[in-house]
């Protein structure tokens, strides 16, 4: 599906102009080059080197075709921010990857991102869960002073609807046409999106409710297509499970930046227990990245360093784990761009 | 004595002058009769076990579309757009979380019938299109309900999922569709867009007092959002929140004097935690009502003073604004109603209704002719059976007539889904302990079998039962299916859900009028109440354990298969290529094998020949068929380089 374009050029949609919207999964570089030169290799030598020529010249083109998208993103500029929140773990046990979800949720909407830029996922409901002592009311800390779930949370994915398959519907947009608007990312170019997750995983892949894993390439491949797509301009991607960092190994589109609560190998440890509840209300990483936000306000100017600093592996009984390749600008200008307008 | 011409101008003028008033007045009328209104209404009632019901109801109106076009000032848009989209003429869509309990809470009145809805949320729609289209319409609104009201309603859009009754349910020609989802948690989630819908929404008016944590203690809580849409009389969106609470009193039990134990005495301050400081600006009437029961206004009435709002046996902490009493089928007062126009009360002078016990009492709610209950029987993963039970509660069809062929008719339906397959044949029907020809009992039956993975099992029945029966039982028996191991949820050992059946009993009219002298006292609440409707109840949900697969099954064969595929491939490649001790005997007769290191040694291994030939003994026996492994190793390398790039690239 190619985009129609306009003649003037001023539109960010120009690069794609250049080229027509390949299949995701193939590259832009036609396979068939190498193959003929070698088939000619028996002939004029002077065919032979153009054709040897040949897929560099096409690599050539194409590269500089592609060097637009990416650096379209100067033209594109920064207007909107969207974060997408998944728990991904159902029962009563795991109240605290609730908690985590719904305290990034309070955060996020404190920071200024309005319900409808937030798509929150929660694989279970444990505010009006019968084993709740405190209907309506979701806790992160034992002194129960603040009540995350509130008077106007907006769940937009409730239980069954929590499965891999939404989840990258949602990041790459591809929904059935019923879908309605409130359960969509509608990002676009100039979108900064926050990404957080959190329950149980493992070596490169995370578990979602039991009976389904999200593997660290399905991830890398629903980003590469955002990517083509156009669908962020940066993107933060916060996990907080066991061995967190591995679920960023195949990453490789630019402007992406991972934070991960723990390194391969290492487990990501809840907080503390609430005896009242009855079940551990928050995990380390989540408490202590809340701890650092409760300090801030919308008119704030920290950054992604010091957040950074601000994990102790002492504190958190892990390695926090930042993927800082694929992100070109310096981390001390971060901050801003990602939570306030 | 004015000139002709002047005194024909001034009657010009004045003529003039009245069309223009004439026309003012009618548009004046026109715009009246044409804005958008909105009233909002809370009903508090005492029940017998100590709890109490706060009822809660607003009713946005507007005016039909050609009337008044597509700005709304009052109206939620998102309706509007939602019944022109989908040209729904009729809707209604309920969040419960409970059970109403109709022994105690009643089954008689208005309340019990309207909103006493099953577990989980339940959705039935009447659409203005041509049966073919309804399908498609109904999975468009599933989804967009689901967006509107952050639930799952978008599993109903399957049609494993939702049925089409004529006349179990809600007679019709064809244009109804009912889908139920049982499991369905409701929470404030589903409370913030309901509540978005109301102009006013949560921040002034009687929708203040949703102080959330009470409203989801409570016993049973629904919430439940009614259309109705046609051409003369536009958009009526009827919202209403039901709860069912324990008042959080300090005196939790009293003894009374008398030895009895007093009723809680609550206020909305004790239900709600706060008081009500005022109404919704635009809303054109605000009230509250406090309803004494038929039962509690008997007792007064024995005790011997008169129903006002402070007798011996309780006293309102408010006077009341006015009083209206419900006059039943015999002129005979029984419940009461206090009203407060909220209009009079404001934040310096918040209103805080209660209710005082001065005597032990003890009261009960009328009860629909029969106590309809469902359970399952049977055990074991392969078949069971569903039961039905109709427990008759005493109230006697005296109004009609006391001959021998009294009868008292009931409307069953049920929808129960595809993998519990139901054997309709097999209905039994025992009253009072004797079994019965189905056709003494069941005058009318309409099934619509199930198909698997397809369609659920649609049974409409109109019985009819003497009226000197104590209890009948229905029996039908079931076989359980087997589900695909991607159908399962994830929590599969918990079990799947039976809908709640609906029992309705044609004859009995649980409307009530309260009549009231004053014209302009105009109350949509009570204008439901008098609205004809049947009495109805709703049974238990039932839960129906299936076999589940071990699910870690597929992983466990793919182990399996690849670690035998790779002992044999292994095996047979091993036998097939290598000769065990070969390359040693060949090294050691280069003298090489002791030497050096592992590099030195792949490249002898390589060259073959070219080994210093003072340390080999024999090499050209040896030598031919080396040179020809060699070229075939060169040769499979360069193939798999060549492909593996060709592949990549």
């Amino acid at each position: 599906n190619t985009i129609a374009c306009d003649g003037d050029g001023g539109s960010v949609r120009r690069a794609s102009c250049f080229f027509p919207r390949f299949p995701t999964g193939m590259s832009l570089i036609p396979r068939a080059a190498p193959a003929a030169s070698m088939a000619f290799a028996g002939r004029d030598p002077a065919v032979i080197s153009l054709l040897k020529m040949l897929p560099l010249l096409l690599l050539l083109t194409f590269s500089s075709a592609a060097a637009p998208p990416a650096a379209a993103s100067p033209s594109a500029v920064h207007n909107n921010n969207w974060a997408v929140l998944v728990c991904t773990s159902r029962f009563w046990f795991n109240y605290r990857h609730m908690a985590n979800t719904l305290s990034l949720y309070r955060t996020v909407k404190r920071l200024g991102i309005p319900d409808e830029r937030i798509i929150l996922m929660l694989a279970d409901d444990m505010a009006c869960n019968p084993r709740n002592n405190y209907p309506a009311q979701v806790f992160n800390n034992e002194n129960h002073q603040l009540n995350l779930y509130g008077d106007n949370v907006e769940v937009d994915y409730r239980g069954y609807e929590v499965t891999v398959e939404n989840f990258l519907r949602v990041l790459t947009g591809r929904h059935e046409s019923a879908v309605p608007r409130s359960k969509r990312l509608l990002s676009d170019e100039g979108s900064h999106i926050l990404l957080y997750m959190t329950g149980h995983g493992g070596d490169e892949f995370l578990k979602f409710q039991d009976n389904e894993e999200l593997q660290s390439h399905d991830l890398a491949d629903a980003v590469k297509q955002m990517k083509e797509k156009h669908r962020f301009k940066e993107l933060l991607i916060m996990v907080d499970t066991c061995q967190a960092a591995t679920l960023f190994s195949q990453l490789q589109s630019p402007g992406v930046l991972a934070i991960g609560s723990s390194m391969k190998g290492e487990n990501s440890y809840s907080h503390h227990l609430d005896s009242d509840i009855g079940v551990s209300v928050v995990d380390r990483f989540t408490f202590h990245t809340l701890a650092f936000f409760e300090k801030l306000n919308m008119y704030s100017n920290a950054s992604l360093n010091s957040l950074f600093n601000s994990y102790d592996p002492s504190m958190l009984l892990s390695t926090a784990y930042y993927r800082m390749d694929l992100y070109k600008r310096a981390l001390n200008e971060v901050m801003e761009r990602y939570i306030y307008f | 004595m004015m000139p002709p011409s002047t005194a024909r101008r001034l009657c010009f003028l004045s003529l003039l002058l009245l069309l223009l008033l004439l026309a003012a007045a009618a548009s004046a009328t026109a715009d009246a009769a044409a804005a958008e209104e909105f009233t909002e209404e809370l009903l508090l009632r005492p029940l017998p076990d100590r709890k109490a019901l706060a009822h809660f109801h607003f009713r946005s109106s507007a005016p039909p579309a050609s009337a008044a076009g597509r700005h709304h000032h009052l109206f939620p848009k998102a309706i509007s757009q939602l019944v022109q989209k989908f040209h729904i003429s009729e809707l209604e869509l309920s969040f419960t979380q409970g059970r109403w309990n109709y022994e105690q809470w009643g089954g008689y009145d208005p309340m019990s019938t309207n909103n006493a809805k099953p577990p989980g949320v339940e959705l039935w729609a009447i659409f203005d299109l041509p049966l073919a289209e309804i399908d498609a319409t109904w999975k468009n609104l599933t989804h967009t309900l689901s967006g509107l009201f952050c639930a799952s309603i978008n599993f109903l859009e399957s049609s494993t999922a939702f049925s089409a009754p004529r006349w179990g349910f809600k007679l019709n020609e064809g244009n109804l569709r009912y889908g139920a989802l049982p499991r369905e948690a409701v929470c404030t989630e589903n409370l913030t867009p309901w509540l978005k819908l109301l102009p006013c929404r949560d921040k002034a008016g009687i929708a203040s007092l949703l102080y959330r944590p009470s409203v989801y203690k409570g016993y049973y809580h629904s919430q439940k959002l009614k259309l109705k849409s046609s051409q003369s009389l536009g958009i009526i969106l009827d919202q209403t929140l039901t709860v069912v609470l324990q008042p959080n009193t300090v005196s939790g039990k009293q003894l009374h004097s008398t030895g009895g134990q007093l009723q809680p005495s609550w206020s909305m301050e004790h239900l709600f935690s706060k008081k009500l400081s005022g109404k919704c600006l635009v809303s054109k009437s605000s009230r509250v009502f406090v309803e004494i029961e038929k039962g509690i206004v008997d007792n007064v009435d024995k005790a011997g003073s008169d129903v006002s709002s402070n007798n011996d046996l309780f006293v309102l902490s408010t006077a009341p604004d006015r009083s209206l009493k419900e006059l039943d089928n015999l002129e005979v007062q029984s419940s009461s109603l206090y009203e407060y126009d909220v209009n009079n009360y404001n934040s310096d002078k918040p209103l805080n209704v209660g209710i005082t016990w001065k005597l032990p009492l003890i009261w009960s709610c009328t009860r629909a002719p029969y106590h309809a209950s469902r359970f399952l029987m049977g055990s074991g993963n392969e078949r069971g059976s569903i039961a039905m039970s109709f427990l008759s509660t005493g109230l006697d069809k005296q109004l009609v007539d006391s001959s021998n062929d009294c009868s008292i008719k009931a409307v069953v339906f049920q929808v129960v889904p595809w993998y519990v397959k139901v054997y309709y044949h097999s209905l039994e029907v025992f009253i009072d302990g004797n079994s019965k020809a189905i056709s003494e009992v069941v005058d009318k039956i309409h099934v619509t079998p199930s198909e698997d993975k397809l369609l659920p099992g649609t049974m409409e029945m109109l019985l009819k039962f003497p009226c000197s029966m104590q209890l009948a039982t229905l029996t039908l028996d079931f076989d359980k299916g087997f589900l695909h191991i991607d159908e399962y949820p994830p929590d599969a050992n918990q079990g799947f859900d039976i809908p709640s059946a609906l029992v309705s009993f044609p004859e009995f009219n649980s409307s009530r009028s309260y009549p009231e002298a004053d014209p302009l006292f105009v109350s949509p609440l009570l204008e439901n109440f008098k609205e004809d409707g049947v009495v109805k109840s709703y049974t238990e949900v039932l839960l129906v354990p299936l076999t589940t697969p071990d699910f870690s099954m597929p992983y466990n064969v793919i182990t399996f298969t690849c670690t035998v595929l790779a002992l044999y491939f292994g095996s047979l490649l091993n036998a097939l290529r290598r000769r065990i001790g070969e390359e040693e005997r060949g090294l050691k007769k280069a003298g090489i094998l002791n030497k050096r290191g592992l590099i030195p040694l792949l490249i002898a291994k390589l060259r073959g020949q070219k080994v210093d030939p003072s340390e080999s003994e024999s090499t050209s026996p040896a030598s031919l068929p080396r040179s020809k492994l060699l070229l075939k190793v060169v040769f499979v390398a360069v193939v798999a380089i060549v492909f593996h790039y060709l592949s990549n690239s």
